[in-house]
């Protein structure tokens, strides 16, 4: 449909079409809404809208021999559903909590890291579990860590005739303990003052592979590398204790309405304890 | 922007529209519609008072557009009400002080009926999560979850028992 020679709103049903349609209208991509309504306000949208809801390819979480494909267009609702091994108990418990019940019903994983929003819930699971993300335009499909992905605040590294077409995440240790904390003002419809997810691989009582991400402590989620080298090879036993201030130095917080830095940093350390603690009592 | 010619079915009912294809779908059925029962409570997507289901499953309507909706079935609170009568969670809401202002109760009745047409005999603890989605800034939400159990009961023993109970 157009006016004054703009599309105004497509909704395309392949994935074909859909990169035809940003490509041409130079648009803005639509999936659940959940970010761009809210942050349009009052406004009407500047740009003509792609409605990717419909994209046939974009649908489902699938399992292959060496990864799970996340589908760019697939909802916190479907993820919760889909039967997926222990390690994705975290990412799993991160959708349980995003906004409400009718958020996780119409939001996408891949809309959560599009928006790239520090307190994204999503991004330290997925960060945990050495996640990468697809990108198609016309031309081309590429292939991106989401650690290199997410850039900053609201900074991506998707280029504006892009759409997310997967996230991926390898099978490296599908039986691994994984564990989620969050920490807002209540449970459900809050922005996180800090995230945390904890993914342990134990073999024998001892951690084999150690991987710990904080969000909501600086401009983008961080993995603490010096812990989870720490980690490695240590005993279950009194694991929490092996977490200390020295460890957050990827942290940098900031002083918000709804924390201070000193209160971020703090929190930040008791979940992680609490979330290796938790981890390790499961095995 | 330039209106256009949108197919929505509502309640059941196929309704021809001609929107803006920026429109939300709670201004549409408000505006276009008439069906006023689904609620504007907020601008930021978290009252849960402008709920409808989209083929089944609870969404926020102040969220969508319209014209994403075509080709899907929309219930509104009106289509709630079956054969004319009240449906058990709507009697139990009045019995049971479900409703003060009764502003967020359409966003209510919404959820509890995916709620209860999901779940067969769900737990406190699922009332509660499901719950999850909606404001009140009136009732203290106990009335309603005892309003939803009494629901759950006369669905299960038919709508006579609910009033004995109430007059109890
Ligand atoms: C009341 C409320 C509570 C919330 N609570 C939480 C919470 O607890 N935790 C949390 O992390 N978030 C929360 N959110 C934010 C939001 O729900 C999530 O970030 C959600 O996952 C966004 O997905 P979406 O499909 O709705 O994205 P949309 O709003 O449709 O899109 C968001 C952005 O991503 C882009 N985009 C979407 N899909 C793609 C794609 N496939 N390829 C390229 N670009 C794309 C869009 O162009 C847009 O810029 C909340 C939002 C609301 C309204
Ligand atoms: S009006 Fe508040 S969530 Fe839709
Ligand atoms: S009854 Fe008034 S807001 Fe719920």
């Amino acid at each position: 449909m157009w006016f004054a020679g703009v599309y105004v709103y497509l909704r395309p049903t392949t994935l074909e079409e859909a990169l035809e349609a940003l490509y041409q209208s130079r648009g803005e991509l639509l999936a659940g809404g959940t970010d761009f309504y809210p942050s349009l306000g009052e406004r009407l949208p500047a740009k003509p809208i792609v409605d990717i809801t419909r994209v046939r390819e974009l649908k489902g979480i699938t399992r292959k021999p060496d990864l799970f494909r996340i589908g760019g267009g697939a909802t916190w609702t479907e993820l919760i559903k889909a039967p997926l091994p222990r390690c994705f108990d975290a990412l799993k418990a991160a959708a349980r909590e995003i906004g409400s019940v009718q958020i996780q019903n119409r939001g996408t994983v891949a809309g959560n890291l599009c928006n790239a929003s520090p307190a994204a819930d999503s991004v330290p699971a997925l960060l945990a579990l050495d996640a990468a993300v697809e990108l198609a335009s016309r031309s081309t499909v590429r292939r991106v860590a989401l650690q290199d992905f997410i850039l900053g605040n609201r900074k991506t590294a998707r280029q504006a005739d892009e759409i997310l077409t997967a996230i991926l995440v390898p099978r490296a240790v599908d039986d691994a303990l994984s564990t989620f904390l969050k920490l807002g003002a209540r449970r459900y419809l809050v922005i996180s003052i800090a995230i945390v997810a904890v993914v342990l691989d134990i073999e024998s009582g001892k951690i084999r592979d150690a991987r710990v991400a904080v969000g909501s402590c600086s401009v983008r989620a961080q993995r603490l590398t010096d812990l989870e080298q720490r980690l490695r090879g240590a005993s279950l036993s009194d694991i929490a204790e092996l977490a200390a201030e020295q460890h957050l130095k990827p942290l940098s917080p900031i002083d918000d309405v709804r924390a201070s830095a000193s209160y971020r940093f703090d929190s930040a350390l008791t979940l992680v304890r609490r979330a290796l603690a938790q981890c390790a009592a499961k095995c | 922007m330039k209106k256009q010619l949108i197919e929505l079915r509502v309640n059941g009912r196929p309704r021809e529209l001609a929107v803006e294809p920026s429109k939300l779908l709670l201004e549409t059925l408000r505006q276009d519609l008439q069906l006023t029962g689904s609620k504007r409570g907020c601008d930021d997507s978290s009252c849960g008072a402008c709920t409808v289901l989209i083929d089944g499953v609870p969404m926020l309507s102040c969220t969508l557009l319209a014209a994403s909706c075509e080709g899907q079935e929309i219930t509104t609170v009106e289509g709630v009400s079956e054969h004319g009568a009240l449906a058990a969670i709507q009697k139990a809401y009045g019995d049971w002080g479900g409703a003060q202002c009764g502003f967020c109760t359409p966003g209510f009745m919404m959820t509890v009926k995916h709620l209860l047409a999901t779940t067969a005999n769900p737990s406190e603890a699922e009332i509660r999560e499901a719950l999850s989605s909606n404001l009140c800034r009136c009732t203290g939400y106990s009335q309603m979850y005892q309003a939803i159990k009494a629901a759950i009961e006369a669905e299960q023993k038919g709508m006579d028992s609910l009033s004995q109970q109430v007059a109890k």
